[in-house]
């Protein structure tokens, strides 16, 4: 296979970030060599276990995701009939949840709990990312930050959608649809939580404003904490189930909420990035990708060559003396 | 046995309805003509009006104790003359005494209140004012509920020491207990109230009208107040019985002293006016205890009419086109991507290995060869 600049650039950080040997690396150059160029034939001929392949989500970003989305939900149980007081199922929910007096008791110690959760990601972010950083195995194109290539990556894959690609674009552990639903829930978030604060302490927010947008503001927020609670509802509803839940290939689950793990069909077809990560770093993963290849009269016979292998190569034999030398000063 | 009982007491109830009927004493015969149900006419303007008087009623309303001719005092023989105002309010009972002050009673004091404020009108009104509410608008005659089937033994026990006589003592109980407990409307009864006018378009285009021929000014919320505060969060929490959220009253209306001010309501133009450039700020603070200046400046009940706000009228169409591209445009994506995936074979299928078929789609493989 030959690989694309994004997904060269990548496995040259991994190998190095890794700090891969002159044999893995040998050993990695000919496992891509033999990977056929059409992707499809790999993610379509691979053993997938529904449950999950390969590690994905961390035990913390799970616990907040199953946080996150039971405290939205009965937020949005709770609130939405007080909104759409007129709606024919809007008292009957209400009275089914204990009423009134029970729901804004309820809807408050709940957002308290979502709000928490917030915090928890937040730090869950920033240690990991020290964390990384402190290895010496953070790369920026491994998070959910937007980068370009994003963009790229949305045209090319709508190009393919379209008939026009024969294989979807090389994407990292986050692809562009996933940055979109984060960054939508992260803002989201932030607006309900605001814009609830401004419900609960009026007098504070009034106080901090200029009095000429004091009512603006407010009236602002009325609209925003309902509008913003039903987009998040549809868009939870008709967008993020159909792509977790319905779509083919999905169907009817994906378990990575609950066990962290991705299938590995799904990680080569839409995260082939992060799959020559793993790669990298799990040897089990290239004895089953080698086997698998070759047992499926897969394996191309007339490989081609990736420059990064030589590169790599290369700068490990310079900075080899570098590190026999630095070895042996505590000797001296 | 059973059968027997059950017919002694059917007897017994006819025997005793034209005591029923009797409890009312009527001392001035009225009811030699009132009693007959067709008692009525169609007046000048084609209104039917009925003037009977249903005596086990009326026997068991609030003004039960209260002659007619204390309210009806034209009438001077029998037949009468056609009434030409009928009852007003402020008139003074002749046969029952105020015993804080030992005068006649007499509903004068909140009636002059009331004729002060914005909704105050003369019985007979016609033209503009026929719009105003009149007490009875509000204030029926309704029937007398106790407050307590039964009231505590302990207490009548305590009262008959001195007061002798038991029946007094329990009318008095009653008297007093019912306007200690239940004196107000209820949230919800208010805004219903209020609402019967104020969120009546036809009566809003009246009144419209007739401030723009006069050439006088409304306030800038009186077409939407209504409307407005249903839609507000204080509206809407009332709807669903909360009883901490403020009413049309506890703003509108001046915190001092609720049940004189009720009936002195006064538009927010008037200085008095607790809902007042000036005054707003305590009348918020009546529940917001740290309200300020830029509290008071929030609009409680906003609409999102252009002509009334133009800020929440636009903003509400952007959140509108926002939200439907946010939806349409990320399920269009979603349909699109299965779209493309399907052609390339992947399968709803519960998956087992694999969600793809083996034989891989020709189509696409033709077209890009």
């Amino acid at each position: 296979m030959k690989l694309s600049r994004d997904a060269s650039a990548v496995l040259e950080t991994s190998m190095r970030q890794n700090k891969i040997s002159a044999e893995v690396c040998q050993e990695l150059e000919e496992l891509v060599a033999m990977m056929p160029d059409d992707k499809k034939l790999i993610y379509q001929n691979v053993d997938s276990n529904p449950v999950g392949d390969l590690h994905r989500y961390s035990v913390h970003i799970r616990i907040q995701h199953l946080i996150t989305f039971t405290t939205f939900l009965l937020l949005a149980f709770t609130g939405l009939p007080i909104h759409y007081n007129e709606a024919f199922w809007a008292i009957p929910l209400n009275s089914m949840l204990g009423g009134l007096e029970v729901t804004r008791v309820i809807h408050r110690t709940l957002a308290l709990i979502f709000v928490v959760a917030m915090v928890y990601h937040g730090l869950t972010l920033l240690f990991g990312t020290l964390r990384q950083v402190s290895a010496g195995k953070f790369d920026i194109r491994r998070t959910i930050i937007p980068l370009m290539k994003d963009v790229r990556d949305f045209s090319a894959d709508m190009a393919y959608f379209a008939g026009k690609k024969a294989n979807r674009p090389d994407m990292d552990k986050f692809m562009y649809k996933q940055k979109i639903h984060y960054f939508a829930a992260a803002f989201g978030n932030t607006v309900m939580v605001v814009s609830g604060s401004s419900f609960l302490f009026p007098e504070f927010w009034n106080s901090i404003l200029p009095a000429e947008y004091a009512s603006h503001w407010q009236e602002m927020m009325r609209l925003s904490h309902p509008h913003e609670a039903l987009l998040a509802l549809l868009v939870i509803a008709f967008w993020h189930w159909y792509n977790v839940h319905l779509a083919p290939g999905r169907f009817p689950m994906q378990w990575t909420y609950l066990t962290g793990k991705l299938t590995r069909e799904h990680q080569i077809e839409e995260h082939f990035i992060e799959y020559l990560r793993n790669l990298v770093e799990l040897p089990a993963e290239r004895q089953y990708m080698r086997e698998n290849l070759l047992k499926r009269g897969l394996a191309v016979s007339e490989p081609v060559r990736n420059r990064v292998f030589e590169e790599y190569r290369k700068t490990i034999l310079m900075d080899a003396p570098k590190e026999a030398a630095m070895a042996e000063e505590p000797g001296k | 046995m059973n059968i027997t009982r059950l017919i002694a007491a059917l007897f017994g109830v006819v025997l005793f309805l034209p005591a029923v009927s009797s409890a009312f004493e009527d001392d001035e015969s009225c009811l030699m003509c009132h009693k007959y149900p067709k008692m009525g006419r169609v007046t000048e303007e084609g209104v039917q009006k009925s003037y009977y008087v249903m005596p086990e009623v009326f026997s068991r309303t609030v003004h039960r104790n209260v002659p007619c001719r204390d309210c009806h005092s034209y009438i001077k023989e029998l037949p009468h003359k056609p009434v030409k105002e009928g009852v007003t309010c402020n008139s003074e009972c002749h046969s029952i005494e105020n015993p804080s002050t030992g005068k006649p009673f007499s509903h004068a004091p909140i009636y002059n209140t009331y004729k002060e404020s914005v909704h105050g009108r003369e019985k007979v009104a016609k033209g503009p004012d026929a719009d105003k509410p009149y007490c009875i608008t509000c204030h029926t005659n309704p029937l007398y509920n106790k407050a307590e089937k039964a009231p505590p033994k302990e207490i009548v026990e305590r009262c008959v020491v001195c007061h002798e006589d038991e029946a007094f003592a329990t009318k008095w109980y009653n008297h007093t207990s019912r306007r200690i407990r239940e004196v107000k409307r209820s949230s919800q009864e208010i805004v219903e109230l209020c609402s019967s006018c104020h969120a009546d378009e036809e009566f809003i285009e009246r009144r419209l009208r007739l401030a723009a021929k006069e050439g006088r000014e409304l306030g800038r919320k009186f077409p939407y107040a209504a409307v407005a505060y249903q839609n507000s969060f204080h509206g809407k929490v009332t709807k669903y019985g909360y009883t901490n959220a403020a009413n049309c009253l506890n703003c509108h209306a001046s915190p001092k002293n609720y049940y004189l001010s009720v009936h002195e309501l006064r538009p927010s133009r008037d200085p008095k006016a607790p809902t007042n450039k000036q005054n707003r700020v305590n009348t918020c603070r009546q529940c917001h205890k740290t309200a300020d200046e830029n509290y008071a400046a929030i609009d409680p009940h906003p609409t999102h009419h252009k002509e009334d706000n133009k800020f929440n009228y636009y903003a509400e169409i952007i959140y509108g086109i926002v939200g439907d591209i946010a939806l349409f445009g990320l399920v269009g994506m979603a349909m699109f991507e299965t779209f493309g995936r399907m052609r390339d074979g992947v399968n709803w299928v519960l998956r087992n290995g694999t969600s793809w078929r083996r034989a891989r789609s020709r189509r696409r493989k033709k077209k890009l060869q």
